[in-house]
């Protein structure tokens, strides 16, 4: 019984875990594309330079964001 | 896991590996003669309008000099790390590309092959930098100017722990991104394979998604880390602090 109990609490841990992150990749990466937006919205020039800085932006927090999946993933198979 | 000393074909079965070359070893020869083929054999240098192929390589190329070495290395440092600099791109993207073929494999899925290419931007970071600087002027440039001595003895095992944080950032990055990516498709096949024919679907259109936003992530990931190693060699070569 203690057994199945530490299981499920080990992978209920690393699963939440993960959610959490993917909900603050979602507000990080969003609050980056509403930027750009507003930027292109007011100079539609300047696109191209605004598109790589986002998305320059956009995989480094994506980065950080993968590093704590990778922790949730080796939480699970311990 | 699947075992890493056999390369298993659909139709033909299970290729043997030797014990000196795993699967991913493998996929990563495999990239290393494709670009020897692409830019040694098929790629014209013989002056003239790049008509093809070549036209298609060096939009790519310039892309790297213009937009990735030269702005984060300056002029001349630009021009003489360009070659480093197109080689890890090409590489990483040929490898993560690699890995969208039926029967292929993205080497850049396994953390030893990130590793290594991070360790050739860590070795490049601490050289360059002791090259260009000297051994005390690359332990200086750690220590920002007009900081009290108390702040300075905290900063700077902080500042020793960030060299090293960021090419470890840079594998966990890729590797994360291709392995996920890879994981996921997996993940939303098995539905089909769980549930029975009437998922088979809905599943296979969420993967084909998946599966173009893959092609985006692969070149993207490769960009990012070119782009990365150009600005922490930079930093380390030119230090403005």
């Amino acid at each position: 019984m203690e057994h199945a109990a530490s299981q499920g609490l080990i992978i209920l841990g690393a699963t939440i875990g993960a959610g959490l992150v993917a909900i603050g990749a979602g507000i990080g990466i969003g609050q980056i594309g509403r930027g750009a937006m507003e930027g292109i919205a007011r100079q539609p020039d300047a696109t191209a330079k605004i598109q790589t800085a986002m998305l320059i932006a956009a995989a480094l927090i994506e980065g950080i964001a993968l590093f704590s999946e990778v922790i949730c993933l080796l939480g699970l198979n311990k | 896991m699947a075992n890493p000393h056999e390369w298993s074909l659909p139709f033909i079965g299970k290729i043997p590996l030797p014990p000196f070359l795993s699967l991913h070893a493998l996929m990563m020869v495999i990239c290393a003669l494709l670009l020897l083929l692409v830019f040694g054999v098929l790629y014209r240098k013989d002056g003239g309008t790049p008509r093809g192929l070549t036209n298609a390589m060096e939009i790519l190329i310039l892309f790297v000099r213009d937009q990735i070495a030269v702005p984060n290395m300056g002029e001349s440092d630009g021009k003489r790390f360009t070659p480093l600099l197109c080689s890890l791109f090409f590489f990483i993207l040929f490898m993560n590309a690699m890995g969208l073929i039926p029967l292929f494999s993205s080497a850049t899925g396994n953390i030893n092959v990130t590793a290594a290419l991070a360790s050739l931007t860590l070795v490049l970071m601490i050289g360059g930098g002791i090259y260009r600087n000297g051994p005390i002027g690359f332990l200086k440039s750690f220590l920002p100017h007009g900081v009290p001595w108390p702040i300075l003895v905290i900063l700077f095992p902080i500042e020793i722990v960030g060299l090293f944080i960021k090419p470890f950032a840079l594998t966990i990055r890729l590797f994360a991104n291709m392995m996920g990516g890879h994981v996921v498709i997996f993940s939303l096949l098995g539905l089909a394979v769980t549930f029975g024919l009437k998922a088979a679907l809905p599943a296979v259109a969420m993967a084909t998604g998946i599966y173009l936003l893959e092609i985006l992530v692969a070149f993207l990931q490769a960009f990012i880390f070119t782009l990365l190693s150009a600005m922490f060699i930079g930093s380390c070569l030119h230090p403005s602090h």
